[in-house]
């Protein structure tokens, strides 16, 4: 055989082989499909299993999400304040005020006057009379107060190395009111700050637990329901079936599964969110902000929601194959 | 076609062997009926055939083909050349009959012209033209294991490998498939069939090899057989 005819011979065989893999491609994918179809009790039962695997893996996210925005909004309530006597100079209160905001950690410093103050008193108060009787004695004087938002609230070192050197702050501050970070007030900080924390910490962990036992108990699903069929493999194996001809369609039938059941627990989700917002924002739980980037990003939301389920399906159908296909 | 040599097959270490040194010899387009009580090893020898198991000792060589030099990679290769039937059908049972004949030529990856030229005319064959819609639930047992059969056959394989497939049959269903092994026997291939049925092996007059514990105790040519 002349050269040419030699090379010839090797692109048809090539272009021969590459058709028999894509027909293989092929068959695989409509056997998974058949399967799907026509196991409608197995295909119902994997198929609200995954569901319900998405649905948790889902709302674990948003959960941990919303926590997350809930915790945030509470600590930007939480700020330390420190008073400066009523008649501070205005050139002495902005170099107090850029003091202030130089120091790491905090985000925010807002000035209230002692006119504000005491504004802000009298409308909280404006039901109690003894207390607006107060206010207007000669000597119910307010002081003017910082009030500063810090990133971390259980770290205060920054602020209470303020009040210690500052020399300006030392001159003009209101000797009858201590910083808020220090004394009774600290505590209170203290605690929060601590519960903050710990719900991030415990909203992290039990995302992972949640996760691991729905995965878990989707693979077994699989795993039971290739184990229904494990005679069909046997039976395949000894006609001549390859290896990856019979995985094939389980693998494509699982993700099928986890195609369905992507977008069936993404709705759930949403329309649960929707459900849930006005009583969970009652309660101070931040849901819109999770809410509005759920539905602004949807286009990313589901696809990654099908790759979730696709990847589980693949995962789960190989491992769960693999036992019955040694020689 | 088929050559055993001093096979020995154990399962375990200190177990009896399921095989023994048996030494066998078939030749292409024989009739061959593998005889025996339960445990006398027809099963496990078949499995050697099938290669689902490996012998602890001996030789096996399968349409040229010897084991002891055959990767695991290409035991699907090996079977797609053996042609097996079982008692129990082992058809796929989400599948028609046309899907349950044309899985074993997908599997090989004939193009799917190829396969509605084949098909067809193997239904035909094992009798079950007007059924290739039904789903194996819908056949009798008699039908399925024409299926079996069909799907066995459809690859036109040398060796056609039958165990008990009349053992779920009725004494009419079972006559029937063993005239249809005996049409393809005809058609040149090499049959090898387990039965445990008296009636068959004193009927067909064929060479009929016996096995107890695992050794053979007799090979006839035109041989008979009694329980």
């Amino acid at each position: 055989m002349s050269r040419g005819n030699k090379s010839e011979a090797k692109v048809f065989a090539l272009k021969k082989r590459r058709r028999r893999q894509w027909l293989t491609f092929v068959r695989m994918c409509r056997y998974g499909v058949n399967n799907f179809s026509r196991n409608a009790w197995l295909t119902i039962a994997a198929t609200a299993m995954m569901t319900l695997t998405l649905f948790v893996i889902l709302m674990t996210l948003v959960s941990r999400n919303i926590l997350l925005d809930s915790v945030s909004e509470i600590k930007n309530k939480v700020d330390m304040s420190v008073y400066v006597e009523h008649n501070t100079k205005e050139s002495d209160l902005k170099k107090l005020q850029t003091a202030l905001e130089d120091i790491d950690d905090v985000t925010r410093v807002t000035y209230v006057t002692p006119q504000q103050a005491r504004a802000n008193y009298a409308q909280a108060n404006r039901n109690n009379p003894r207390a607006l009787d107060a206010l207007n004695l000669a000597d119910a004087k307010f002081p003017g107060t910082f009030r500063i938002n810090v990133e971390d609230i259980n770290d205060t070192s920054g602020l209470t190395k303020f009040t210690e050197t500052n020399e300006l702050y030392k001159k003009v501050h209101d000797a009858d009111r201590p910083a808020s970070f220090a004394g009774d007030k600290r505590e209170a900080i203290a605690n929060i700050g601590r519960w903050v924390s710990f719900a991030e910490k415990m909203g992290l962990l039990i995302s992972i637990i949640l996760v691991t036992i729905s995965s878990l108990i989707v693979f077994n699903t699989i795993r039971m329901a290739i184990f229904n069929r494990k005679e069909e493999i046997e039976m395949m194996k000894l006609i001549g079936a390859d290896k990856a001809f019979i995985r094939g369609p389980f693998v494509v039938e699982a993700v099928v599964y986890g195609f369905i059941a992507a977008i069936v627990a993404t709705g759930l989700s949403l329309l649960a969110l929707y459900g849930a917002q006005p009583t969970l924002e009652s309660y101070g739980i931040i849901v819109g902000t999770t809410l509005e980037n759920l539905i602004v990003y949807i286009g990313f939301v589901l696809p990654g929601m099908i790759v979730v389920g696709g990847v589980i399906g693949v995962i789960s159908s190989l491992l769960a194959t693999r036992k019955y296909l040694k020689i | 076609m088929i050559l055993l040599d001093r096979v020995t097959k154990t399962y375990g270490k200190t177990a009896k062997p399921a095989i023994n040194r048996v030494s066998l010899h078939i030749e292409p387009k024989e009739f061959v009926i593998l005889v025996g009580t339960s445990g006398a090893g027809k099963s496990t020898l078949l499995k050697l055939l099938t290669r689902e198991e490996k012998p602890s000792s001996g030789k096996i060589v399968v349409g040229g083909i010897d084991y002891d030099t055959l990767k695991d990679k290409h035991i699907p290769l090996l079977r797609r050349k053996i042609g097996v039937v079982f008692q129990d059908f082992k058809l796929l049972p989400q599948r028609t009959v046309y899907e349950n004949v044309a899985f074993a030529l997908e599997i090989a990856g004939m193009t799917g012209r190829e396969i509605k030229a084949t098909v067809p005319k193997v239904i035909e064959l094992v009798g079950l033209k007007g059924k290739e819609k039904s789903f194996p639930r819908q056949l009798s047992g008699g039908e399925r294991q024409r299926v079996a059969i069909a799907r066995a056959i459809v690859r036109q394989p040398k060796i056609l490998i039958a165990d008990e497939p009349t053992g779920n049959l009725d004494p009419r269903h079972s006559w029937d498939i063993v005239k249809l092994l005996e049409k393809i026997n005809r058609y040149g291939t090499t049959v090898l069939l387990t039965t445990h049925n008296v009636e068959i092996v004193n009927k067909l007059k064929r060479r009929v090899i016996t096995l107890e514990h695992g050794k053979i105790t007799s090979d006839q040519v035109s041989g008979s057989y009694k329980q």
